[in-house]
């Protein structure tokens, strides 16, 4: 008998959370952030700003690794579509995203100040939209440092969910506060910076409150309400650039891995002998004698088999495996897909 | 006193060809019911009975033999399967086609009935399991069917095909029934088609894989 079949305890099925950093080459931290004059100069551009983690103009390993984007409740800030009506590219991502993250139209983003004492709706609301393919399946709360720059003058932020005891949920899934902190453990909670809803990876900025004069999302500077170079962008882009410095913007992924774990159990009289042609004769006949009452066989690979004999999947051992009359072999193999 | 090895060895699995059109197919058939294992890349004449240093240095040069990574392609891998048999054993059993190569010409059809030498303390004998065979690319048949094992299973082998691809097809039977395609389309500028068809017994794990032919013949 070449083929065994399973046991029921010999198949477990096993879901692991795995997290890993959010960025390309497992970067902990975006070390250096870059945007696409193509595509800053395409219509998309007056929407959002890709940013790269290389210089997509001179690097072909470039990608995407979050977009960022202006979003304004009136529409103001931003080129009209028509001068006749009052909707506006920042209009559009201001409902764009009310719609994606809290799935009502009558419902703005709002954020506590003084402790949750008191409640604002900034017009202004500046969004970070981590690439899916970085973020897989969620973003791991706790895991947020997030620094904004103005002049010298750095604000590092991370999320509250280390210290929330009762998740809040809204349309998108959770949603923890953006504090003053870092990695997850927050210095001062009287100002709330922002929000992000991990479970589709965005992160809300108040913009208003950002954009104080001198502020870290300066908008006043020169240039600064260019409808046409769409400086609403540039300014939420520049703001979070991380230059020269490190652990600028560190975020990590989380994905569950649904892995099937296979137990072959090789108990001692089983597989002894091998059908391979090196080792036998033409007539069948062992090819060393020795072998005939001590045989011997190597393992090298396991095949996973469904009852039409079909081979499903094979996995492959790093050295041959001795099998022989007086060794029972066990081998866990992992299917993941 | 030192450590026991507790001796699990851990290695990742990766899905055939086969495996990934069972998973999309949905039908159930992507369910892991049974294993087998195998001593692909093996030379047994590295095997030296005759060290020097004794028994325990026969297999010296197997037992440290790097090995490759396994192929997605179900009819390249799982080729020389290890077989459980009575100690003792000193002719391990053999499949017999009764074909070394085979060629059809377009809408020829054939039966391949296998039998196994040195099985069971029989010189030749059908395989009360039957027969499971392979044919690497089932474009190249109009049929492919077993007869003879009149299980569920085998018969909804019979009646499985996928289109589109040069994936493989399995069937079981004690005999098995191909029939060349008629179709040109195939043979492009062409005036032949090859594949493989590999015959293994369901009980003894011999194994045979005979080249097809297809001739072109319409016009």
């Amino acid at each position: 008998m070449s083929y065994k079949r399973f046991d029921l305890e010999d198949i477990v099925v096993s879901s692991d959370a795995v997290t890993a950093p959010c960025w390309a080459n497992n970067a902990v931290s975006l070390s250096a952030a870059f945007t696409s004059s193509t595509q800053v100069a395409a219509s998309s551009g007056n929407y959002y700003y890709n940013i790269y983690n290389e210089d997509p103009n001179s690097s072909s390993t470039a990608s995407i690794q979050f977009s960022v984007a202006y979003g304004n409740r009136s529409g103001s800030n931003a080129q009209a579509y028509d001068a006749a009506v009052s909707k506006s590219y920042s209009s559009t991502v201001y409902g764009q995203f009310r719609t994606l993250l809290l799935g009502d139209e009558d419902t703005d983003f709002t954020f506590a100040s003084s402790s949750g004492a008191e409640t604002v709706t900034p017009d202004s609301v500046a969004f970070i939209s981590v690439e899916r393919a970085r973020f897989k399946e969620k973003l791991f709360p706790g895991s947020l440092t997030l620094r904004l720059r103005s002049g010298s003058e750095l604000l590092t932020l991370t999320d509250n969910s280390v210290d929330t005891t009762t998740d809040t949920f809204v349309d998108s899934g959770r949603v923890y506060s953006l504090y003053s902190g870092s990695s997850g453990v927050v210095n001062n909670s009287e100002v709330e910076w922002g929000k992000i809803f991990p479970d589709v990876g965005i992160i809300a900025l108040n913009h208003e409150w950002l954009n104080v004069s001198g502020g870290y999302i300066d908008l006043s500077g020169s240039g600064a309400h260019n409808f046409t170079t769409h400086n609403n962008n540039d300014a939420i882009f520049r703001s979070i650039d991380s230059g020269s410095r490190s652990e600028a913007f560190a975020l990590r992924s989380e994905e569950t891995v649904t892995s099937n774990y296979v137990f072959i159990r090789c108990r001692n009289a089983e597989f002894n002998y091998s059908n391979n042609p090196s080792n036998i004769t033409g007539s069948g006949e062992l090819r060393h004698s020795v072998m005939i009452d001590s045989p011997q066989s190597y393992i090298t690979a396991v095949g996973l088999y469904n009852d039409n004999n079909d081979l499903l999947a094979v996995a492959k051992l790093s050295t041959p495996l001795l099998k022989d009359f007086t060794k029972e072999a066990l081998i866990r193999v992992k299917l993941d897909y | 006193m030192g450590y026991l090895n507790n001796g699990v060895v851990t290695v990742d699995a990766i899905l055939t060809k086969k495996g990934r059109e069972a998973l999309a197919r949905g039908d159930g058939s992507f369910k892991i019911t049974q294993f087998a294992l195998s001593d692909d890349e093996i030379d047994y004449t590295l095997y030296n009975p005759t060290h020097p240093s004794g028994s325990q240095y026969y297999g010296q040069a197997i037992e440290n033999m790097p090995l490759l990574e396994a192929f997605p392609d179900e009819t390249k891998v799982m080729k020389y399967k290890l077989a459980t048999l009575p100690r003792g054993t000193s002719k391990l059993p053999l499949l017999e086609a009764g074909y070394a190569s085979i060629r059809l010409k377009q809408g020829a059809s054939l039966a391949i009935t296998p039998q196994t030498l040195n099985y069971l303390g029989a010189t030749s004998t059908f395989e009360s399991g039957g027969y499971t065979a392979v044919i690497a690319d089932v474009r190249v048949l109009s049929n492919f069917t077993g007869v003879g094992i009149n299980t569920e299973e085998a018969e909804n082998l019979n009646t499985l095909t996928t289109f589109g691809t040069n994936v493989s097809k399995t069937v079981i039977g004690t005999s098995i029934n191909l029939t060349a395609t008629s179709v040109n389309t195939l043979f492009g500028t062409n005036t032949q088609l090859q594949t493989t068809i590999q015959i293994i017994g369901r009980d003894s794990g011999a194994r045979v894989t005979i080249p097809v032919t297809i001739i072109k013949v319409n016009t």
